[in-house]
C-alpha cells in the first residue's frame, strides 16, 4: 500500500464500512475488504499516534522559515 | 377648593400624554457623546448624552442593544435613534435609544453596502463557489499579524484540538492603510506552500480597525485564492466582506482554527466506531454463510443420498403403471370391437345366411329365365338374321338378302323375294 494521507485513509476505511455493511460483497471479497480495513485502522490510529508537536513556523517575506514561538 | 390643585403624579402624566403625542420627539434622531455609560444587572444600559453646553439623559434597553455593532464607551461620539418621553416617577424626560452607531462612521457603511452589493451581484458570495474546508488538514496557512491575540488563539487552540496538523504563519499588518495590500500578497504567497486550509483574519476592534477586510482587492484574492479559506475577523458581531467572500465565516480567529482542525478524541472515537461496524458487518456475513451451510447440509440428499434414486424411481413407478393403465385400456377397447363383430349374425349362424342367399339366387335365375330369348322360340317366335346379325326392323331388308332364320329347334336359310 503506498503512503496514504490520514485523510484517504480514513476515506478508504469509510468506503469499506459502507461496502461491507451494504450486504453485496462476496464473502472472499469481503475478507479481502476486511483485512484491509483493519490495515487501515491501524494506519489511522499510528499516524494519530506518532504525530509530532504541532510547530508553527513563520514564513519570512524572503521565503525563510523559522520556528515561530506564541509567547514571543 | 382642593380641585385647582394638581397632584405631582396629574402633572407629569400630563406631561407624558403631551409629549407623546408630539411625533417630533417619538421618533428623534440625536447626535452626541456618551458619559456615564452603565449597564445594570437587569441588562439595561444608563448614560447621559451631552455635547459642550447640554446633556439628556438616556436608557438602551437590553432588548434593544442586540443590534448594537459596538460596545458604547464613556466618550464616543454616537449617533441615536429613539425618542424622548417623561419618566413620571421621577420627573424627568430622557432619550429612549431604539439604536446607535458610532458617528462619524457613516461613510464607511455606505461604502461597505455598496462594495457588499457590487460584489454579491457579480457572485463572488455565490455558495457553488464556496470550496470545502478539509476535515483532516495537515498544514494549516495563517495571514494575520504574527503580534496579537489572533495567532495566539490560532496556534493554541490547534494544538489542543489536533496537535498533528503544522502552522504556517504569514505576517500582515491588520489594520491601517498599508493593510489591504500585505494581506493580499500574503494571501498570494501562501498558495507557494502546500497547505490544506487557510485562515486570514484578525482579532476584534472598530469599524476602522477591521477595515482593511472589508477593501475590495482582500476579497478578490480571497476569492481568487485555491486553497479554501477562513475568514475571521473580529468578534461576533463584526462581519466584513472578507466573511461573505470567504469559503467559511469564522466568528473568532478561536472559532477559525475550531473549524479548521477536528478534535482528535473525536477522530478517535470515529476510527473506533469504523472499526467496530467492520467487524459487526464481517461477522454477520460469516455467521450468515455458515448458517446457509448448514442450512444445505441438512438437506436430505446429502443426509440420505438414496433419495435422489427413490424419487427418480416413484417417478419411474409412476410411468409404469400409467402405461400399463394405458396398455390394457387399448386391449379391453380392441377386445370389445371384437365381441361385437363376434356378435354379429354371420358369424353367429352362417347356413341361414347362404340359405337366404340362395333363394335369392334362384329368384333371379326365374327371372333370367323369363327374359332368356330361346325360350321365346319354344313359345313359336323365331329370330331373323343376316350374317349373324339380328334383324329387328323391316327396313333393314331389301329384296335378295339372304336370312337365317332360327327356330327353336334349328334353322333354316331363305330368300327375301
Amino acid at each position: 500500500m503506498e503512503e496514504l494521507s490520514f485523510e484517504e485513509s480514513l476515506e478508504q476505511l469509510e468506503e469499506i464500512v459502507n461496502k461491507l455493511e451494504s450486504g453485496n460483497v462476496p464473502l472472499d471479497d469481503a475478507i479481502d475488504e476486511f483485512t484491509k480495513a483493519m490495515n487501515l485502522v491501524k494506519l489511522c490510529n499510528a499516524k494519530l499516534n506518532n504525530a509530532e508537536e504541532a510547530i508553527a513556523k513563520i514564513v519570512k517575506d524572503n521565503g525563510e522559515i523559522v520556528d515561530f514561538n506564541v509567547n514571543e | 377648593m382642593d380641585d385647582e390643585y394638581l397632584s405631582v403624579s396629574q402633572v407629569n402624566a400630563y406631561l407624558k400624554n403631551k409629549l407623546k403625542k408630539d411625533v417630533n420627539l417619538q421618533n428623534i434622531y440625536i447626535r452626541g457623546e456618551i458619559s456615564n455609560y452603565k449597564t445594570y444587572p437587569s441588562g439595561h444600559s444608563y448614560f447621559t448624552l451631552k455635547d459642550k453646553d447640554s446633556q439628556i439623559p438616556a436608557v438602551m434597553f437590553k432588548g434593544r442593544k442586540y443590534g448594537l455593532k459596538f460596545q458604547p464607551e464613556d466618550g464616543m461620539n454616537v449617533i441615536i435613534k429613539g425618542k424622548i418621553e417623561v419618566y413620571e416617577r421621577d420627573g424627568k424626560y430622557q432619550l429612549y435609544a431604539n439604536s446607535m452607531t458610532e458617528d462619524g462612521i457613516g461613510d464607511l457603511h455606505i461604502a461597505f453596502e455598496q462594495l457588499k452589493k457590487k460584489l454579491e451581484k457579480e457572485g463572488l458570495f455565490d455558495e457553488t463557489h464556496k470550496k470545502e474546508i478539509p476535515k483532516y488538514p495537515q498544514r494549516i496557512g495563517v495571514v494575520t499579524a504574527q503580534t496579537g491575540a489572533a495567532i495566539k488563539d490560532i496556534i493554541t487552540t490547534i494544538e489542543r484540538r489536533y496537535p498533528y496538523c503544522k502552522i504556517l504563519v504569514f505576517s500582515t499588518l491588520v489594520q491601517g492603510d498599508m493593510a489591504a495590500g500585505q494581506i493580499v500578497r500574503q494571501i498570494r504567497h501562501a498558495q507557494q506552500y502546500d497547505i490544506d486550509t487557510l485562515i486570514v483574519g484578525r482579532g476584534g476592534g472598530s469599524i476602522e480597525d477591521l477595515w482593511p477586510f472589508n477593501e475590495e482587492i482582500v476579497a478578490r484574492e480571497i476569492y481568487a485564492c485555491r486553497i479554501p479559506v477562513i475568514s475571521a475577523v473580529g468578534h461576533q458581531i463584526d462581519v466584513t466582506i472578507s466573511d461573505y467572500v470567504a469559503d467559511k465565516r469564522a466568528a473568532t480567529p478561536t472559532a477559525a482554527a475550531e473549524i479548521a482542525v477536528p478534535e482528535t478524541r473525536e477522530v478517535r472515537y470515529k476510527i473506533s466506531q469504523l472499526s467496530q461496524r467492520v467487524n459487526k458487518s464481517i461477522n454477520d456475513k460469516l455467521t450468515l454463510n455458515r448458517e446457509k451451510v448448514e442450512n444445505i447440509s441438512q438437506n436430505q440428499i446429502f443426509k440420505n443420498p438414496e433419495s435422489i434414486y427413490e424419487i427418480k424411481e416413484m417417478h419411474l413407478d409412476n410411468m409404469i403403471g400409467k402405461l400399463n393403465l394405458t396398455s390394457s385400456n387399448i386391449i379391453s377397447k380392441n377386445r370389445n370391437k371384437l365381441l361385437k363383430i363376434e356378435s354379429r349374425a354371420v358369424l353367429r349362424n352362417p347356413e341361414e345366411v347362404t340359405k337366404a342367399k340362395r333363394e335369392t339366387f334362384l329368384r333371379n335365375v326365374d327371372k333370367l329365365k323369363i327374359l332368356n330369348p330361346l325360350l321365346t322360340l319354344k313359345r313359336g317366335y323365331s329370330i331373323a338374321k343376316i350374317d349373324d346379325k339380328v334383324i329387328s326392323s323391316a327396313k333393314d331388308v331389301k329384296s335378295g338378302d339372304e336370312l337365317d332364320i332360327e327356330f327353336d329347334d334349328g334353322t333354316i336359310n331363305t330368300k327375301v323375294i
